[in-house]
């Protein structure tokens, strides 16, 4: 929350020499931040302050000047805060009558009042003081409203008394259904379980804590008022003012839990201000409906605990100064602070942390020392079994393979989902239905990525990421898979099953075989033994993706180095040209060749036309150097065997 | 001695190889001049043939040195002649490269800081229970962030113990599985995705935060200060100064709010700043229901956590001025072969 307030109001509950400058500066490191502080007019300044939301109370001059003035001495500056004191009306003989019926469970405190009142225009210092706040002067009836909001703290509300016709409020729950015209003419169907105040003949004529209705608010021929003060429950307001979308100041402030007590010292000085500017006299007493006022509240903390936790030894006699500053009541007994709670604290205050909290601030953190936490101890650290190290690697190949990573959404379309909707984790409540499922592959998100890349002849991307896989009565099983595209014209499958190879190499998985999968079209299964590592599609010929689980990666991936001696003699290398059936698969050869004897030691192809297929074989002998005739030998014995085993049609 | 200066005249003049090569021919090859001559040798009377032989001899040994003389100084030329001929401005030939995303860069610069101070990187589920995300987190039941308006919900029944099913909205949920892991001293780093029901220029509803957790004995508000100010300075620069005031969380007490001081003025305020000073995060002490949901006793082990988003500290770093957040993740190649 924000509360923009000028200097020249703040000055009017806090007396102090220190500049405006001070003030901000001192605020921001102990309290509230600062945001801004700039000029208004020739001779005043405006802060733009921003509250946290368990500090309702510092969204008030009169809070504020409170704070700003413990904040002041203890940097030692000259500073007092001066409360606010007004002291309660005269009874008035002649009174006028309003019936109100409260349900204490949903209003905590009303305090009310009728008088009459002349409607105009108000004086140009109330004006600036809201304008500057973001608030719109209306007229002196509305503006004092919100000028007690803004300086005392507590909202406030306003009635046509003469409009009130029956002269009854009852405070109940709206039903589902009920309708209501705001006082902005806007008509809201209410969800059920609002705070509304009713006519005693079904009609409601407020919508408590966020905003008047439009049958009962102050027009400009308002004579007779009802100045209205409720303190409701916060969770209600928050609720009726989030589904309703009336984000109003009042509903903003109140659905925070405003301090009860400051309901009274806002009707008095409400009361004073009508009398002030807007010839306000007073038709009847003040009206304090309080069933739930909050109980005292006290906690205990020790000096010992406040030092633990702060980091350096804080003398007990400046703990109890700074408590007493910010208007707690503290009675130090031997080593202990028994302090108790003021009602504006009451709801931010439970624990001694808190309290502690409330000293480390005040007396600054910028004055502690920084130190790095000492290590005693550590867990111990195995780099194979790092899933992060492996990721690093992996995503650094890629990278060096001329892969771009990409970064696409988890939550996907029914469209991009691309399976049945009901086996998909789901999203309740989905911003948008373009973000209503959690997805369980990664591919439809990178060929819309691809798709998003138009007049590119070829793109390169990847994305490490989960998937989501629901399991019953239990969280999701997140899935973490590694996915690229290779967009490029007439991709061939040995490029992208080059790359799975070579990724796997990397991470020191060997072996891996190959396989086509059930699902028709090119499919392809990437194995290890048994297990499917991951798969590679042949969408079309100028697309085709991979997609591997990096959690069997990360099982997978080693370390391990292993040591091949280097053969003391030399090979003899040749080329071999074979004719044979194209039916027949690579693999299929290879091996066969490679059993025809222990001394070759190694055979690739290295061309392929029609059905001549050329191999490279390489001989080598661990025991010495191979000739020419023992070459020629196992040579002639392969060609025989090839020509039995795979005979010409 | 005809035949041997017609040769060396000859290679002389020779302008490349390729004519070299023909005069080499000329004379040394089979039916060149010089060994037609040494064939001749026989028609000479035996007593002179040792010196003819000799002779022809110096002959051979001449041209061919000079062959050789002559060829590395026509190489020199050649090559001095593609060295002016080469543009060097030209663009050169590159290795194929492909692009790390901007959140990964982040991601193991931010490790790599705390991973020298101790800390372990973990990470833990997205979709999480409101036990883990909120409940155990000293969140009240009517928190805001529990709302749909806030917090993504997962279709599903809700766990009687661990409550609905929702997308994490903070990396603060791995404190408490954090905390069931293992037990003090405890020294995390969770860099995780988060999601938050929030969509607009400067929100994505798919963001990242890296959430750092230390429990042990006598942690303290300093301790907290001395890792903000070493990550601080590790990952902005020496020159950047960190401070903390205070904030409300409700996982946290007391908490704080991390500034930053601007890279761009210094410190003395401008435009980008708020007063010199820009927001990175929350942070805090945990809180004493925090650790004892956790199953630590507060009264023996305090600790602090920080949280911070990655696109935040990254724009805050580098001061790249992104017009939408969610340009992020929009898979724009243009965008992300920058980096």
């Amino acid at each position: 929350m924000n509360i923009k307030i000028l200097d020249s109001w703040l000055r009017e509950y806090l007396k102090t020499k220190a500049g405006a400058k001070t003030i901000a500066d001192l605020l921001s490191l102990t309290s509230v931040s600062v945001e801004r502080l700039e000029k208004y007019g020739k001779n005043d300044l405006t802060y733009d302050i921003e509250v946290t939301t368990n500090r309702p109370d510092l969204m008030s001059v009169v809070g504020l000047a409170r704070e700003a003035a413990a904040v002041l001495q203890q940097f030692g500056n000259q500073a007092e805060f001066i409360p606010p004191q007004i002291s309660k009306p005269q009874k008035v003989k002649e009174k006028l009558v309003i019936n109100i019926k409260n349900n204490p469970k949903l209003v905590g405190r009303i305090t009310t009042i009728i008088m009459s009142v002349d409607l105009k225009q108000s004086p140009q210092y109330i004006k600036d003081r809201l304008e500057t706040g973001s608030i719109r002067s209306i007229n002196n009836v509305i503006d004092v409203t919100n000028y007690v909001m803004r300086e005392i703290g507590h909202p406030a509300h306003v009635f046509d008394y003469d409009r009130l016709t029956t002269k009854a409020l009852i405070i109940r729950e709206s039903k589902k259904g009920e309708s209501i015209v705001t006082l902005d003419n806007k008509e809201h169907i209410l969800g059920g379980g609002d705070i509304v105040a009713d006519d005693g003949f079904g009609k409601i004529i407020d919508l408590l804590s966020v905003m008047g209705t439009q049958n009962s608010v102050v027009t400009d021929k308002t004579k007779r008022i009802l100045f209205f003060i409720d303190n409701c429950d916060q969770d209600r307001i928050r609720k009726t003012s989030m589904s309703l979308n009336i984000r109003s100041e009042a509903a903003v402030l109140n659905e925070k839990g405003v301090d009860p007590e400051m309901a009274m010292d806002a009707m008095l000085r409400g009361i004073e201000l009508f009398q002030e500017i807007a010839n306000g006299k007073l038709l009847s007493d003040i009206i304090d409906i309080y069933p739930n006022k909050p109980p005292l509240k006290r906690i205990e903390v020790s000096g010992e605990a406040i030092n633990s936790i702060i980091g350096i030894k804080i003398p007990l006699k400046t703990s109890e100064n700074i408590l007493k500053k910010l208007g707690f009541g503290v009675v130090v007994k031997t080593n202990t602070l028994t302090i108790t709670i003021p009602s504006f604290r009451n709801k931010d205050m439970e624990i001694p942390e808190d309290v502690v909290e409330e000293i480390a601030r005040i007396y600054g953190y910028h004055k502690l020392p920084s130190i790095l936490p000492p290590l005693y101890s550590a867990e111990n650290y195995h780099l194979a079994k790092d899933i992060f190290y492996w990721e690093k690697r992996i995503k650094e190949s890629l990278k060096y393979w001329g892969f771009t990573e990409v970064y696409t959404y988890s939550m996907v379309s029914e469209n991009l989902l691309e399976g049945p909707t009901e086996q998909a984790v789901a999203i309740e409540n989905p911003l948008t239905e373009d973000f209503a499922y959690l997805r369980k592959t990664l591919v439809p998100s990178l060929l819309q990525a691809t798709r998003d890349n138009p007049g590119r002849n070829e793109v390169r991307i990847f994305e490490l990421a989960n998937i989501y896989i629901p399991r019953s009565k239990d969280l999701p099983k997140e899935i973490l898979m590694l996915a690229g595209i290779i967009k490029k014209q007439k991709i061939s499958f040995l490029e992208v099953k080059g790359i799975a190879e070579q990724l796997l190499n990397e991470v020191g998985i060997k072996d891996i075989s190959f396989e086509k999968g059930d699902k028709g079209g090119l499919e392809i299964n990437i194995k290890l033994g048994s297990e499917v590592l991951g798969n590679i599609e042949m969408l079309n010929e100028d697309i085709a993706d991979f997609e591997l689980n990096f959690e069997l990666i990360e099982k997978y991936a080693n370390l391990t180095k292993i040591y091949n001696s280097i053969p003391k003699y030399p090979p003899i290398i040749e080329d071999l040209n074979i004719i044979i059936d194209p039916n027949i698969t690579y693999e299929k050869i290879c091996s066969f060749i490679k059993s025809q004897s222990s001394l070759i030691n190694d055979v690739s192809l290295i061309d392929t036309y029609k059905n001549t297929k050329t191999f490279r074989i390489k001989y080598q002998d661990p025991q010495k150097t191979l000739t020419n005739e023992g070459v020629s030998k196992i040579r002639e014995k392969l060609l025989q065997n090839l020509k039995q085993k795979f005979p010409q049609k | 001695m005809q035949i041997k200066n017609s040769a060396v005249s000859m290679i002389i003049d020779a302008a490349d190889e390729k004519e070299l090569e023909e005069i080499k021919l000329q004379f040394l090859g089979k039916s060149g001049k010089l060994t037609l001559a040494l064939k001749e040798i026989t028609k000479v009377p035996i007593e002179r043939r040792a010196a003819v032989g000799s002779l022809a001899n110096d002959v051979k040994k001449t041209i061919e040195e000079t062959i050789k003389n002559h060829e590395s100084r026509i190489m020199n030329q050649e090559s001095k002649t593609r060295t002016e001929k080469l543009d060097i401005t030209a663009p050169g030939i590159k290795p194929a490269i492909g692009h790390l995303h901007l959140i990964t860069q982040a991601v193991e610069e931010i490790s790599e800081i705390f991973r020298h101070i101790g800390f372990t990187r973990v990470r833990y589920p997205e979709v999480e229970w409101d036990k883990y995300a909120f409940e155990d987190l000293n969140f009240p039941k009517n928190h805001p962030a529990r709302d749909d308006w806030e917090t993504f919900f997962i279709k599903q029944d809700p766990d009687p113990k661990k409550g609905p099913m929702i997308l994490t909205p903070h990396t603060s949920s791995g404190q408490i599985r954090e905390m069931e892991r293992k037990n003090p001293p405890i020294r995390m780093l969770n860099i995780a995705k988060c999601y938050r029901r929030q969509s607009d220029v400067s929100h994505s509803p798919m963001f990242h935060q890296f959430e750092g957790l230390v429990v042990d004995k006598n942690i303290s508000i300093a301790h907290l200060k001395g890792t903000l100010d070493y990550f601080v300075k590790s990952y902005f620069g020496e020159d950047r100064r960190s401070r903390i005031r205070p904030y409300h969380f409700q996982f946290t007490e007391p908490s704080f709010e991390v500034d930053v001081s601007c890279g761009m003025c210094k410190g003395h305020g401008c435009k980008l700043c708020k007063e010199g000073w820009l927001e990175m995060g929350g942070s805090g002490m945990v809180h004493p229901n925090v650790l004892r949901n956790g199953g630590i006793d507060p009264k023996e082990f305090t600790g602090f956590a920080f949280g911070w988003g990655v696109e935040r500290v990254l724009m805050m770093k580098e001061g790249i001025k992104i017009d939408d957040l969610r340009f992020l993740y929009s898979s724009n190649l243009n965008f992300l072969e920058q980096f």
